[in-house]
């Protein structure tokens, strides 16, 4: 479980965060939803340290983030995984090697160990003959899902993915949303997604924090969503009609 | 003000560096990928460069001890000193700012603006020591390395233009760069050598990492890298000739 507490952080003059608090469960997904610009990104890189919050404390099973040493965050962050927006793997290494990386860098095991690791990560995410190419050499999802199998490579009890279905089309995000879900679910970890799509939020949205301007604007789930009578939040739910046409088929019963 | 404040940053950057890693198995073979790569294949550019500087320097040199009087072997020692003392140290870090130095920065800059650097930070990598520490070490240890190679080439171009010419022959020219030779002047400019080493590696690696924004920036950080570098050379080539020779 991942707890925020009262959160605020500010670039220069400009407030970004404000006072922003939230509980994200373990074994569900968790989404942080918003327009662009809105903070999600921020709020998400704070939580993960990748900037420091101005006030606030983010608490990771009850261990206080925001007041630990540098020795003790980087201990933490083993526990962590984290997909970027962009995939972020290593230009210079092939898939294999990309997800073999957090291993050599922490873990003990034998080189036999770590490959079945890496093979058992990389089927995982259902990538096969692959192992020897490089990022450059693959299509934009396979990427994704070849961060993601660097992100648990190491077991990790958080995973936070920043708008993983960003560049991918629609069916491939299906494919995505349900792999993070399903890798939730069975490894029963905190997860924290990053989204703007409405799609991945009435898929696998089991606890929606939406942020508008900084603030939190409102909380729930993918059922919930639909309903809620919070202004800005209709104006980005509704965007898309489709969504109109959905609440209102179930409002007549349809 | 702005130049106190990239000093500062440039110092607490090389003291993330210089920090305890988390795997040194890890960083010896990034190490050696990095001789490689920074090293190895500079060897090419260096002996091209260096043959056609000793050539140049030899009917420079020719040029200038057009009298009689002067015996021509004074060519070859004209070409041997020249090289030893500053075109195969100064001249090659000059050069090699650039070469490195852009290949650096705009590595670390393309990872920087990709989150690959982030991606390492939250696994809990010091990136700054894994990724610009095998760097430094590689350009230092390598630098001297071809340093060495350019006065060779430098001396093997001298000897290929000069008789060439009809400046000087062969016999004299060998003659002229064994005569009144200081080892001194190799050790001065070996000195000199690791200094610009780690300046080359360490300011493009500064410039790389603290970028910001996206592929146009990169660009910009690899000629400010390359400038700067090139001062910096210059301003210890300075100090360390004064305190030095």
């Amino acid at each position: 479980m991942i707890e925020i507490k009262n959160v605020y952080k500010s670039f220069e003059q400009k407030e970004v965060l404000k006072n922003i608090s939230k509980v994200f469960n373990k074994g569900e997904t968790n989404l942080i939803i918003g327009r662009s610009g809105s903070g999600k990104t921020v709020l998400l890189k704070a939580i993960v340290g990748l900037h420091e919050v101005d006030r606030g404390q983010i608490l990771y099973d009850d261990r206080d983030f925001t007041s630990m040493s540098q020795k003790l965050r980087k201990k933490l962050r083993q526990e962590m995984g984290m997909v970027f927006q962009g995939g972020a793997l290593f230009d210079s290494l092939t898939v294999e090697e990309n997800v073999r990386f957090p291993l050599d860098m922490f873990s003990e095991l034998s080189p036999l160990e770590k490959q079945k690791q890496v093979d058992y990560c990389l089927e995982r995410v259902n990538i096969s003959n692959a192992n020897k190419l490089y990022p450059s050499e693959i299509s934009g999802g396979m990427q994704k899902r070849v961060a993601i199998a660097r992100a648990i490579v190491l077991n990790p009890k958080y995973l936070f993915c920043d708008e993983p279905n960003s560049g991918l089309d629609p069916e491939t995000s299906m494919v995505i949303d349900e792999l993070v879900h399903s890798i939730t679910v069975d490894l029963q970890i905190t997860t924290i997604i990053n989204t703007h799509d409405m799609n991945s939020v009435m898929e696998i949205g089991d606890n929606i924090l939406f942020i508008s301007e900084g603030e939190m604007c409102w909380e729930g789930n993918r059922t919930e969503i639909l309903h809620a009578d919070n202004q800005k939040l209709q104006e980005f739910v509704f965007a898309n009609k489709q969504y109109q046409k959905i609440r209102d088929d179930k409002i007549e019963g349809k | 003000m702005n130049i106190f404040n990239q000093t500062g940053k440039y110092f607490v950057l090389l003291l993330k560096v210089f920090s305890k890693p988390e795997r040194h198995s890890l960083y010896v073979r990034q190490t050696f990928n990095e001789i490689d790569n920074l090293g190895v294949k500079s060897v090419g550019i260096v002996a091209v460069i260096s043959i056609f500087m000793g050539g140049i320097i030899t009917l420079q040199v020719a040029y200038n001890m057009s009298n009689p009087m002067l015996p021509t072997y004074l060519i070859g020692l004209g070409n041997r000193d020249t090289l030893i003392l500053e075109f195969s140290s100064t001249i090659l870090g000059l050069i090699m700012a650039g070469k490195i130095g852009s290949n650096i920065t705009s590595e670390i800059g393309s990872m920087k603006v990709t989150e690959q650097i982030d991606s390492l930070e939250i696994m809990g990598v010091n990136s700054a020591s894994y990724l610009i520490l095998p760097k430094i070490i590689a350009v230092v240890l390598m630098f001297p390395l071809l340093y060495i190679l350019s006065v060779f080439f430098g001396l093997i171009g001298g000897m290929i233009v000069g008789p060439a010419v009809g400046a000087v022959t062969v016999t004299d020219y060998l003659n002229g760069i064994q005569y009144l030779f200081n080892p001194y002047y190799v050790t001065f400019s070996l000195m000199k050598c690791l200094v610009f080493g780690f300046l080359i590696s360490s300011i493009s690696a500064f410039f790389g990492y603290t970028v910001e924004g996206g592929a146009f920036d990169v660009g910009t950080a690899s000629t400010r890298a390359v400038v700067n570098t090139n001062i910096m050379i210059l301003v210890w080539d300075l100090i360390l000739t004064q305190l030095l020779l």
